[in-house]
């Protein structure tokens, strides 16, 4: 798909965001996610946070559902995690992922109460099952955008 | 609630295809306004007396702001009510119920509702579905696809409750049994299937594999149904479809927002990746009908894997909670037999084009004696469920040969 940016608008004004070859034009960065992403390019994993209610959320928080607060503030991940559930995925959705296929995706329970979805990549041999740890790390991925990834056997859990 | 409850019935539904094959290919507007066109020349109630336009969501291959005007347009109708009922693949039923309401209020005596789409004919379906699917700025990047976004729900599914894979590909080998015998069924020429076949099928995403995941249909659907009050039924149709009852949930948009709802729906309870608003739609579309599982001769869902089915029947008080792979294992919903599901071969083997309202007509075909495919002996009441989104949003409604209250 060609990039069609003068009819879209850019919240995240030139910051872009991919899905295999797939421009993602209304979807970049907005307002309400532009922290994330900033967090993002420092490494950092941010959820959103109510003082108020001592609870995380994810992704793109605006209101609290507990208090209904307004005032969220973005808040660094313990990086902890337990894989929750995963597939791994054998048909990439484009040839540009298919470069890295099979590869995993699923959700990591977190610390902070957030299931996050994301690539969950197994290291040392280890295997990919409900309930193993993982640990947030940085990933460059096939499309060259690197993301936080949770891995499942890294060094870092030994 | 319960005077609702049979005040308003289907007395026409009709349906237009469109294959990929077909040397003039069609878009969703032409086979919605064929539909229509046929349902008002069946039920003689024309263009001037449509008090309201219901349609599903815009066709993903008709993207149009107010698509809802493009058919007032084409059909040269003025009616009060004109909306798209965007509860994604729930909005199908949630075209009827708006009806019901519109039609009870006295507001208008004749409702349209219609849904449509021909994506497969259009769209590359396999590179762009996970971005109708998948959260395009938190999930898609990692490159999931839409069976691996259900997956999710499949893997806690199994780990939750111990469902096997051969329990879930039961459900496709009875689903085929009943494709087989449908002129229009995607998977009809390539005959019956085996446990073994699904399970040796190539795997998709774990742990789905090919047989796991419906097809798409090769082509396009269009569905049409007229709606009045019970009282006006019988002038228009002998036999009209009483809508006895009918509920819906809707709970949150993408995976990664599923785990985060709670206080709410089926999450009262704490969030949940295997429990889904079709159980709160269910009982309130039994609660409004008066009746029971036991009372339902026949069951459609549109969900398009095969443990999603399992779950369905759980959701739908067929078996219980945890049940669904021993209930389909043990022939609960044998073709021989059992209680007849998805008819005409489901989602997993008629194949998907956002069918909407066609499951309906289905159900409605079978009460009447005249299905396209295999006949259901003497249906009475049938339950058909709507679903969008990965489970995410759901609508039930149980419709009736006579007035169940």
């Amino acid at each position: 798909m060609s990039e069609v940016k003068a009819e879209m608008a850019d919240w995240a004004e030139g910051q872009k965001v991919y899905a295999g070859e797939l421009f993602l034009g209304l979807y970049q960065p907005s307002p309400e996610t532009a922290g994330f992403w900033q967090g993002v390019a420092r490494d950092e994993l941010l959820f959103k946070w109510c003082a108020a209610c001592a609870r995380h959320y994810h992704p793109r928080r605006i209101i609290c559902p507990q208090c209904s607060s307004t005032k969220l503030d973005w808040k660094p991940a313990s990086g902890k995690g337990k894989v929750y559930s995963f597939s791994e995925v054998h048909r990439p959705p484009t040839k540009t992922f298919a470069k890295g296929a099979p590869y995993t995706v699923g959700l990591v329970e977190t610390p902070e109460g957030v299931h996050y979805f994301c690539r969950i990549v197994a290291e040392g041999g280890a295997k990919i099952v409900v309930d193993a740890p993982a640990q947030l790390e940085f990933r460059e991925l096939e499309t060259g955008q690197r993301l936080p990834v949770f891995v499942v056997g890294g060094a870092a859990l030994k | 609630m319960s005077s609702l409850a049979n005040s308003c019935a289907i007395v026409g539904i009709t349906r237009a295809i469109g294959l990929k094959s077909d040397a003039e290919k069609k878009t969703p507007l032409q086979l919605v306004i064929e539909a229509c066109g046929q349902l008002m020349r069946e039920t003689g109630v024309d263009r001037t007396k449509i008090g309201a336009v219901f349609t599903g969501r815009m066709p993903r291959s008709y993207m149009t702001l107010q698509y809802s005007q493009s058919l007032v347009n084409e059909l040269k109708i003025a009616p009060m009510f004109a909306t798209e009922v965007t509860s994604h693949g729930g909005g199908a039923l949630g075209t009827i119920e708006l009806s019901v309401l519109a039609l009870n209020a006295g507001l208008i005596d004749y409702a349209l509702c219609v849904t449509g789409e021909a994506s497969p004919i259009w769209i590359d379906m396999i590179g762009g579905s996970a971005n109708w699917e998948a959260d395009l700025q938190f999930e898609a990047p990692y490159g999931p696809t839409t069976p691996a976004l259900y997956a999710q729900s499949a893997c806690r599914y199994m780990h939750e409750y111990g469902i096997t894979p051969a329990q879930m590909a039961k459900v496709a080998v009875e689903n085929r049994k009943w494709a087989v015998h449908h002129p229009h069924a995607a998977m009809r020429k390539k005959g019956l299937i085996t446990v073994e076949d699904v399970l040796n099928s190539p795997m998709i995403a774990s742990p789905l594999k090919l047989l796991d995941c419906a097809p798409w249909f090769p082509g396009g659907i269009a569905s049409a149904a007229l709606i009045t009050r019970a009282d006006i039924a019988r002038n228009i149709c002998a036999e009209p479809a009483y809508i006895a009852g009918f509920g819906q949930s809707n709970t949150h948009e993408w995976v990664g927002e599923r785990m985060g709802t709670w206080g709410v729906g089926p999450f009262v309870d704490g969030p949940s990746m295997v429990r889904t608003g079709a159980s709160v739609a269910a009982k309130q579309a039994y609660a409004m009908s008066g009746l029971a599982p036991k009372d339902i001769n026949i069951v459609e869902t549109s969900v398009p894997f095969t443990y999603a089915n399992l779950l369905m029947l759980e959701e739908f008080g067929f078996c219980g909670i945890g049940e669904g792979g021993r209930f389909v294992e043990s022939g609960g919903v044998d073709f021989d037999g059992g209680l007849p599901f998805n008819t005409t071969g489901g989602y997993l083997s008629f194949g998907q084009s956002g069918q909407g309202l066609y499951l309906l007509k289905e159900i409605i075909e079978q009460m009447w004696g005249h299905p396209e495919g295999y006949p259901v002996p003497n249906v009475k009441a049938g339950l058909v469920h709507g679903h969008g989104g990965p489970l995410a949003c759901h609508s039930v409604m149980i419709v009736s040969k006579e007035p169940t209250c």
